[in-house]
């Protein structure tokens, strides 16, 4: 309303014959104001949902787990792996990152100072890899420095990879495309529910199998990037594993209710792709 | 002068999603000492009436608190939750542009959660909304 009144009168200012330019200027039709927004209907929030919140965080399995009545920590199962992030297949590197990236969160209260290090050196080696900006590297640099000298609390750390994994990473635009960001998280996803699997083995507890690995969406959504390869890329022996993977996933996550056998098949088939990063 | 003038008249605000988020972030840190811990931020420019839709995995047994925060151009934000089949399940019930919906599923599911652009100030086009999911 009070741009068309400024309108009006500047047009007057400028000499401009009112009564031609008055006639041009609808009045702006008052929208109602709603009070309560209107309800969506299910064919709309299946088209439109987006995906950026869809997947747990390692952290947040591990919570789930003890919530589960299942005390054990993951920090203890997270073994160390080399992985190289100076390969071309930006796909693989993206799933290690995620990997690099759980581990990260998973072992971040307890972990040696160098141990934590070197697992975020690793994911900012993948950062730099998938074109992931110089801001990134800066942020990791700038959290290896304090952790090295001591200066940060863990419980202060535990905050900035939640940010770094929940808020930063997902809002990157990574120069080797928009695969990305889902890849890394698919890679964070395996690495958590293989070790969520395994604590689950360990403590005999089919019914937190149930309520923790039953997510056939999640491994839905990430097969849609893993079977959609680049033009002309030649079919990875990772992303080949992976893609099975998922769909054995998928199947397993299914079922109304999960058996220990069932578990079990989740460690294995997530065992067979961490072992090929 | 008077091109600009008319320019600056009728040239909407920018949504502001860094404002937006810097509130939502400053709740989230608050959260920390309560326990919470976040899942996902994530930003968008919302014009009066239009809506934004997230697919969530809730897992049974945990504490969920999905928080919205607006730049200045928001008046009134909401937040809707669905379940999988598309029933509502949870709502704010303010009318500001801080909203905030606790949820505790009853068994691990994907819902779908919509925040709201119910009003925004006259004239200011997209208003920046930041959106959180946290959990304890």
């Amino acid at each position: 309303m009070l741009s068309s009144v400024l309108l009006v009168g500047l047009l007057n200012l400028t000499g401009c014959s009112s009564e031609e330019k008055v006639a041009e200027v609808t009045p702006p039709v008052e929208k109602p104001v709603e009070k309560v927004p209107p309800a969506i209907g299910m064919e709309e929030l299946k088209a439109a949902a987006e995906n950026i919140a869809l997947v747990p965080s390692p952290a947040e399995m591990q919570k789930a787990l003890e919530k589960n009545g299942i005390a054990t920590g993951l920090s203890g199962k997270v073994v160390d792996r080399p992985l190289k992030m100076d390969i071309s297949n930006k796909d693989v590197v993206a799933v290690r990152t995620g990997v690099a990236m759980a581990d990260a969160l998973l072992t971040v209260k307890d972990a040696p100072p160098e141990k934590l290090v070197a697992r975020l050196t690793t994911v900012k080696a993948g950062m730099t890899t998938l074109g992931g900006g110089t801001d990134i590297g800066a942020t990791i640099d700038d959290i290896n420095g304090r952790v090295t000298n001591g200066s940060v609390s863990r419980e202060d750390l535990v905050k900035e990879l939640d940010e770094m994994h929940g808020a930063i990473i997902p809002e990157i635009k990574f120069e080797a495309g928009d695969r990305v960001v889902p890849l890394i998280q698919a890679g964070s996803w395996l690495e958590g529910s293989n070790l969520v699997a395994a604590a689950i083995i360990d403590a005999n507890n089919p019914t937190a199998g149930t309520e923790l690995l039953r997510q056939p969406q999640v491994a839905e959504y990430f097969l849609k990037y893993v079977q959609t390869e680049g033009a002309g890329k030649a079919p990875d022996e990772v992303i080949g594993q992976l893609n099975s993977t998922l769909l054995k996933l998928k199947e397993i996550a299914s079922k109304p209710t999960l058996t220990i056998d069932d578990v079990k098949e989740v460690k294995s088939q997530t065992d067979a792709v961490l072992a090929l990063l | 002068m008077l091109s600009a003038l008319l320019f600056a008249a009728i040239t909407p605000a920018y949504a502001d999603e860094a404002a937006a988020e810097a509130c939502l972030k400053a709740k989230i840190w608050e959260g920390y000492n309560q326990g919470w811990a976040v899942r996902t931020v994530t930003n968008a420019s919302l014009a009066q009436g239009e809506h934004r839709i997230y697919l969530v995995t809730l897992y049974a047994g945990t504490e969920y608190k999905l928080s919205v925060c607006g730049d200045d151009a928001l008046v009134n934000a909401d937040i809707v939750l669905y379940d999988s089949l598309g029933n509502e399940v949870a709502r704010d019930n303010t009318a500001d542009r801080e909203p905030v919906v606790s949820f505790k599923a009853g068994a691990t599911d994907t819902f779908y959660i919509a925040v709201h652009a119910t009003k925004t100030k006259e004239g200011a086009g997209k208003a920046g909304v930041s959106t959180a999911v946290t959990y304890k």
